[in-house]
């Protein structure tokens, strides 16, 4: 196993595209010189050049504008935010300008925005947010969320060749994980040859048969672990990793509910206004008659992000909580 | 020198106090050139700025065009037509005209919702405008937004949002593309005074002048921002000053003065397209209308000065004027072009309304790119 990182994946999916189309560029804060706040880019200004890697002024909404601006002219910008939390900043070039714009017969916007997301130990209110709660609402725009190694490079290729605007969540929590380290559903090798992951399809990370748990992200270690306890107490949980946010792969979620009938939501992001409530509704309207129990969600509680360690750690779903709702669903 | 003329005369054309054109005597035979913390005022005689007939005549068929487009909307929604509201850019058609026209067919132009003229200049056909307005199939954005929120792709015009400076990083993003692919082509774009108050106008002229991108941004300094006043939107004595904080040329024109305004941006634009970096044009007009359809802007403009100061500064007047009295063209060669303006802006109309509504069906298939 060559034991690549999360970070390594999304480097080299990055390397590989700007070799293979010279219309793929980086913008950013610090992404040149630096290697960016993460140091994904870490020797990419060397390779490919000022024009390439673009260090821009600190200005989240101009140089968001700027990348869009580019990308009506057919290049293809992938633009680094430092941290998620900060396209607040970026707010109105993505939802009013980059998302709506193909369906005003205003052109393709290619581009990509890397979001690194999620809670790190006591990173506090404004460096570890889960920002697809805030996109979610808006018709035109894409968002990816890679769980593991495999999926982020292919999904990055994917979304880089995507002629859409394109969130690409990455999780700062995962970007040292070697492959070799992950639970074994994720522990996919990555290939030596070019490849792509699908926007819009889920992969089902272990078949069950009694209940159906459905993350994305951060969140899908914890399901992993949960589903490997309940399956040492006699029942089969189906793990299923949305991995694409918008499009969101309904026919796996509505098969798997059909065949088992319970279904846990779990994601990192807060429940109120979460994913899980829209697809949670979803399966009431198109799959209430397989339904043996409602729907249960879980999600990270309606408060900002705190940063003291036993705020933080009552924040973010736990695995306890997780366990007990399975069991309930078990029970019902 | 230059500094205390600035200082002393007038900018502020309040409503209460139009009868102090000084600010604009200046402006008549001069313009200001800010470069390298130097001002400079440049003197010119408008006259001189004609070069050729035909393009003259070019001019004066699309400024006049620009302006019988805009009353033909005007009355199109008096009579129901537009749905939802329309802007017009009257006053400013000579500064729209003037500058867009000095555009190659595949320089890119990001307009404001006051530019029709610059619509018109690049090519955007009438009854392509019109039937945007209208909400109808054969606008470019096939109904799906309205007024001024267009772009015309065949011409390399962009759309514009609604949220003002937005389009400024926009336009840096486009120059950025030519310098990118080392194309030598330079970018246009327009903001209100309104717009300058805003971040994203910081954020967009700071990247493009530390990148040196090709792009020109003309401010349209109309007077108002909606129902704003000039003295509650910003402290400066010119908007074309904050050109030295970006370390990039800037140029004071009277934008009513359509010639001059070609004259400058063919200057400028020139200068972008050798790789001198941005350049920043504040264009003095007034808003000779409300903000949008909608407003009552008798509410808040003292609309007798509005009028005295029309009557030496429309744009469309002036340029009548200039090119009676430079004598290159006959005073029935400007009425042939009126009239000629005014049979196409109906002809247009006519087209535009014939125009099918767009259908819904499929819709919601078509939030995506393939």
């Amino acid at each position: 196993m060559n034991n690549k990182t999360y970070s390594d994946a999304i480097r080299e999916a990055l390397w590989e595209e700007m070799e293979r189309d010279e219309n793929v560029y980086l913008i950013g804060e610090d992404i040149g010189l630096g290697g960016g706040a993460f140091y994904i880019t870490k020797g990419f200004h060397e390779k490919f050049g000022d024009l390439r890697v673009v260090d821009t002024p600190l200005s989240e909404a101009g140089f968001t504008g700027s990348a869009i601006g580019s990308s009506l002219a057919g290049l293809r910008p992938v633009v680094e935010f430092q941290f998620a939390d900060f396209v607040t900043e970026s707010f109105k070039m993505i939802v009013d300008f980059a998302a709506g714009n193909f369906f005003r017969k205003m052109g393709e916007v290619p581009i990509v925005f890397r979001l690194p997301a999620g809670a790190l130990t006591s990173a506090g209110p404004f460096h570890s947010q889960n920002p697809e709660i805030w996109f979610f609402g808006t018709p035109g725009i894409k968002i990816v969320a890679p769980s593991n190694s495999y999926d982020a490079k292919g999904l990055m290729k994917s979304a880089i060749r995507d002629n859409n605007p394109v969130i690409f969540i990455e999780y700062k929590k995962f970007y040292n994980y070697p492959t070799s380290e992950l639970p074994a559903p994720l522990r996919i090798e990555i290939p030596e040859e070019d490849y792509e992951v699908t926007i819009g399809k889920a992969r089902i990370l272990s078949e069950g048969k009694d209940i159906s748990l459905i993350t994305y992200g951060t969140t899908v270690l914890q399901a992993l672990k949960a589903a490997e306890q309940i399956s040492e107490e006699g029942a089969s949980v189906e793990v299923i990793d949305l991995r694409t946010i918008i499009p969101f792969d309904k026919e796996t979620i509505i098969d798997s509910v059909k065949k088992t009938g319970k279904i846990l939501f779990l994601h990192e992001a807060r429940k109120q206004g979460g994913i899980s409530g829209e697809l949670s509704s979803l399966i009431s309207e198109e799959a209430f008659e397989y339904l043996d129990a409602p729907p249960i969600r879980i999600g990270a509680i309606n408060t900002p992000v705190p940063l003291s360690p036993p705020l933080e750690k009552a924040y973010l779903p736990n695995t306890q909580e997780i366990l007990i709702a399975l069991r309930d669903l078990l029970e019902y | 020198m230059d500094h205390q003329k600035i200082q002393k005369n007038k900018h502020r054309a309040l409503p209460s106090d139009f009868s102090d054109l000084n600010f604009f005597k200046d402006l008549e035979n001069h313009f200001l050139e800010v470069k390298d913390l130097e001002m400079s005022w440049i003197e010119f005689e408008t006259p001189n700025l004609i070069s050729n007939k035909e393009k003259a005549l070019r001019l004066h068929f699309l400024i006049t065009l620009t302006r019988t487009i805009e009353e033909e909307l005007d009355s199109a929604f008096r009579a129901g037509h537009i749905p939802g509201t329309a802007f017009f850019g009257r006053g400013n058609e000579g500064a729209s005209v003037g500058s867009a026209f000095c555009l190659k067919d595949d320089e890119w132009l990001v307009p404001m919702h006051r530019n029709c003229g610059s619509h018109i200049a690049k090519g955007h056909p009438p009854e392509s405008i019109m039937a945007h307005f209208f909400g109808r199939k054969d606008g470019p954005s096939e109904g799906r937004d309205g007024n001024f929120h267009m772009g015309y792709r065949p011409k390399n015009i962009t759309q514009l949002i609604s949220h003002i400076g937005t389009m400024v990083p926009i336009a840096t993003g486009l120059a950025w593309a030519e310098k990118y692919r080392k194309t030598n082509r330079a970018v246009l774009t327009h903001i209100g005074e309104g717009g300058t108050s805003s971040g994203d106008f910081h954020e967009g002229i700071n990247f493009a002048s530390v990148q040196k991108l090709p792009l020109v941004i003309i401010i349209d300094n109309n007077q108002y921002a909606y129902k704003t006043l000039l003295e509650k939107q910003y402290a400066c004595k010119s908007l074309v000053l904050k050109s030295t904080g970006y370390g990039i040329p800037g140029y004071l024109v009277d934008g009513t003065n359509i010639l001059l305004v070609n004259y400058i941006c063919e200057l400028a634009l020139e200068m972008a397209r050798k790789g001198e970096g941005p350049i920043l044009i504040e264009s003095i007009t007034m808003r000779a209308s409300g903000h949008s359809v909608y407003d009552k802007f008798s509410d808040y403009v003292d609309i007798e000065d509005m009028n005295l100061w029309l009557e030496k500064r429309d744009p469309i007047k002036r340029y009548d004027q200039f090119l009676i009295n430079s004598g290159i063209v006959t005073q029935k060669e400007i009425e042939d072009s009126h009239l000629k303006a005014n049979e196409r802006a109906s002809l247009a109309k006519d087209i535009a309304l014939k125009s099918p509504f767009p259908k819904a069906e499929g819709m919601e298939n078509e939030i995506f790119a393939d």
